[in-house]
């Protein structure tokens, strides 16, 4: 009886374990997820029996569900609050994992025809607090500037008030669009438009050099001034994970940041961390 | 003539061709424009509800309910773990906390208020108000009814809290968490001091739903320091407190204090009308975070406080108002407790915890006192000790199951003692409680 009991525990156990497909679920930002699908298609490709789910939704989204347990790895263009890590520490007992898996030039999106060329971090926190509301102060022509920004559940944002806007609130006025490409798309149609988002959707747009102060030289972002951090708003784009990763999500991130990893960051338009 | 015809034709084809041209770009331009006209007007539909969602995505709503079943080692057994069990009843099902809580979060200010709605009925938990300087970020005045800035355990949340309930040191010292008052609060996430963290004030010292019966405030205050170790996955917190109250005698009663192994009267009911007496309390508190390899988080907390208490006789903790509109006597007690709580969690779901507690009400006085003539030792005065074992199972994101047993050990007084109310107390009382609760949070 006994020795039946234990083959059948064996048997049960084989069901379960046999052929199952290990599946790591990964949510956040909007800024990533281009970069995050392509990593999990190549890899998926290499590794058929592991499972990579990629969803958006916005850098705050995506380290809530870490909380809430809903998902494996929390993409976030901008580094977890304090407030988030206490979150983690009450449930998990865990400060969280972080990765830094690629640098990106948090780009400033102007119209084609567009006379300006270059922007101070000044000249930029005026524009999206609503104290320069005007082409003219940035040595366009006189006419309203129109300001395209992110909802707040996105990274892009909360990294722009922060490090750009030195923590104030953005204006009123400025227009909230659901992600990136929907800036970029209103800042190409729009001649008096500004934008900003990650270098990597800057496509039918030009992008503005930036400066620390009126004294300091103008950077575009690119692979060097983005490596060096001489373009003036420069950050990482992170994984979160609750804990130390083993198995198949250690594999993974193992992976991304190989040189293979790394070199989808580059053919996406991120920049390598190394 | 034929020619004639041909070439009249072609003309006439042609000029039927440009109109038909024209007509048809005429047609597109009133098309595109008709369809801008309609994009602007959802392009203003939006606006208009951005605007209105925006507004809407600062109120949060949030609550949790905790249900539970008990079964205590005795029928009325007394107990820290939800209440003491009633008469004849050693098994009971107990809403224990269903609140609400509504959040208005405008960044540089707050407006919370919190409800709790439980077998006992409604009461406020928190309504306050929260206004952060717009310069730093930094400091922040926090004003209305809200939990006491000291130590670890009142600021960590029931509805996150492994152990079903706090510990009894925490329940006889700050009974309901809460107080009404104004504190000021620093916490930084950038700058050389972010580890530092600073919340202090002053209270009615009367707890959350008394009003106020006299000009004395008492101060309450905690600084804490948080050493993150991110590379190793290892944090160590922590902070000392002090509360700084006075207890207000109106009504004359007679103060009683520990004198050698006795009580004995401090002052005579003339001298006391009116007159302030000490509730001081010192506080340290540390809690470690680490993340072991393949297994998950653990953390290892721990606290202690010593001071002294004002209480009745036969219990250490009495409101404000039972000296102050009631006769009975005061009993100054020079008291000291702490505990230990582990917890680990395996894996995503589950969680083990182990958490040991000690509270003495009154150091200057052992068990064994009880036999001597005049020392009026009281139940007030036994030392308790629980040993708690748990494990937390998280359903999903919202439910978790929660199976934990309490070991509640008491000081052992002589069994030659005569009092009645501490014949009970010669050996351990039947006093331990197993709890099954199920938690819903949104």
């Amino acid at each position: 009886m006994k020795r039946t009991i234990i083959m059948l525990l064996g048997l049960l156990a084989m069901v379960a374990f046999a052929g199952e497909k290990e599946t790591i679920t990964v949510k956040g930002s909007d800024t990533m997820v281009i970069l995050a699908q392509r990593w999990a298609e190549k890899y998926m490709e290499a590794h058929p029996d592991v499972t990579i789910q990629v969803t958006g939704g916005g850098s705050g989204v995506g380290l809530s569900a870490l909380i809430n347990g809903a998902t494996d790895i929390a993409n976030s263009s901008r580094p977890i609050k304090g407030s988030e890590r206490e979150k983690l520490k009450q449930r998990f007992n865990s400060l969280g994992v972080e990765v830094k898996t690629a640098k990106d030039g948090l780009s400033v999106y102007l119209n084609d025809a567009c006379p300006v060329r270059e922007l101070s971090h000044a000249q930029l926190k005026g524009s999206y607090t609503g104290q320069i509301t005007n082409w003219k102060a940035l040595g366009g022509p006189d006419a309203k500037i129109i300001t395209y920004g992110r909802e707040n559940s996105s990274g892009t944002y909360v990294y722009f008030r922060d490090f750009v806007l030195g923590g104030q609130d953005f204006a009123a006025s400025v227009q909230t669009l659901p992600g990136t490409a929907a800036v970029v798309n209103a800042v190409a149609k729009d001649k008096l438009g500004i934008g900003y988002g990650g270098a990597a959707y800057a496509k039918g747009i030009r992008m503005a050099a930036v400066k620390k102060d009126n004294n300091s030289k103008a950077y575009e972002p690119n692979a060097q001034t983005v490596k060096d951090d001489t373009y003036p708003i420069t950050r990482y784009l992170y994984m979160y994970l609750r804990s130390r990763p083993t198995g198949a999500m250690k594999a993974y991130i193992d992976w991304i940041l190989s040189s293979e990893g790394q070199d989808l960051v580059t053919k996406v338009g991120y920049f390598p961390i190394k | 003539m034929k020619r004639t015809i041909t070439a009249a034709l072609l003309l006439l084809l042609c000029a039927g061709f440009a109109l038909a041209q024209e007509e048809s770009k005429g047609t597109a331009d009133e098309k595109i424009a008709e369809v801008k006209g309609a994009v602007d007007g959802i392009n203003e539909q939006m606006a208009a509800m951005q605007s209105t969602l925006d507004a809407l995505a600062k109120i949060k709503f949030t609550g949790y309910l905790q249900e539970q079943f008990q079964v205590a080692d005795s029928d009325a057994a007394p107990s820290f773990a939800g209440g003491n069990f009633a008469s004849g009843v050693h098994s009971r099902f107990l809403l224990r906390r269903g609140r609400m809580k509504l959040t208005y979060d405008n960044v540089l200010t707050q407006y919370v208020l919190q409800i709790d709605v439980a077998q006992t009925g409604l009461a406020i938990k928190d309504a306050y108000i929260t206004v952060k300087e717009p310069w730093m970020k930094a400091f922040s005045l926090t004003t209305g009814v809200f939990d006491r800035p000291f130590g670890f355990e009142i600021s960590y949340s029931s509805s996150s809290r492994e152990a079903p309930e706090r510990t009894r040191m925490y329940q006889t010292l700050f009974p309901g968490e809460r107080d009404m008052g104004a504190k000021i609060e620093y916490a930084t996430e950038s700058g050389p001091l972010n580890f530092l963290n600073f919340k202090g004030g002053l209270f009615n010292g009367t707890r959350e739903n008394i009003v106020e019966n006299d000009n004395f405030k008492d101060f309450i205050g905690r600084l804490g320091a948080t050493l993150p170790f991110s590379e190793q996955n290892f944090e160590i917190d922590g902070g000392i407190s002090v509360y700084s109250g006075q207890v207000n005698v109106g009504k004359g009663n007679r103060i009683y204090k520990q004198s050698g192994k006795a009580y004995s009267i401090d002052s005579t009911t003339t001298l006391t009308l009116g007159k302030y007496f000490d509730r001081t309390y010192m506080g340290a508190d540390v809690q470690l975070y680490y993340d072991l390899p393949i297994i998950g988080g653990m953390s290892l907390r721990g606290e202690v406080i010593t001071g002294e208490q004002p209480g009745s006789n036969n219990a250490n903790w009495q409101t404000a108002n039972t000296f102050y509109n009631a006769a009975g006597n005061m009993y100054r007690r020079n008291f000291m407790g702490y505990y230990i709580n582990y917890v680990q969690n395996v894996g995503d779901k589950n969680q083990f915890v182990l958490k040991y507690d000690e509270f003495d009400p009154n150091t200057d006085i052992a068990s064994t006192d009880a036999l001597n003539n005049g020392s009026n030792f009281t139940p007030g005065d036994i030392k308790f000790t629980t040993l708690g074992l748990g494990w937390i199972y998280h359903w999903d994101g919202n439910v978790k199951f929660t199976l934990y047993y309490d070991m509640v050990s008491n000081e052992k007084v002589p069994s030659t003692v005569t009092a009645a109310s501490l014949k009970p107390y010669a050996v351990d009382l039947k006093d331990n409680v197993m709890t099954l609760r199920v938690q819903y949070k949104f």
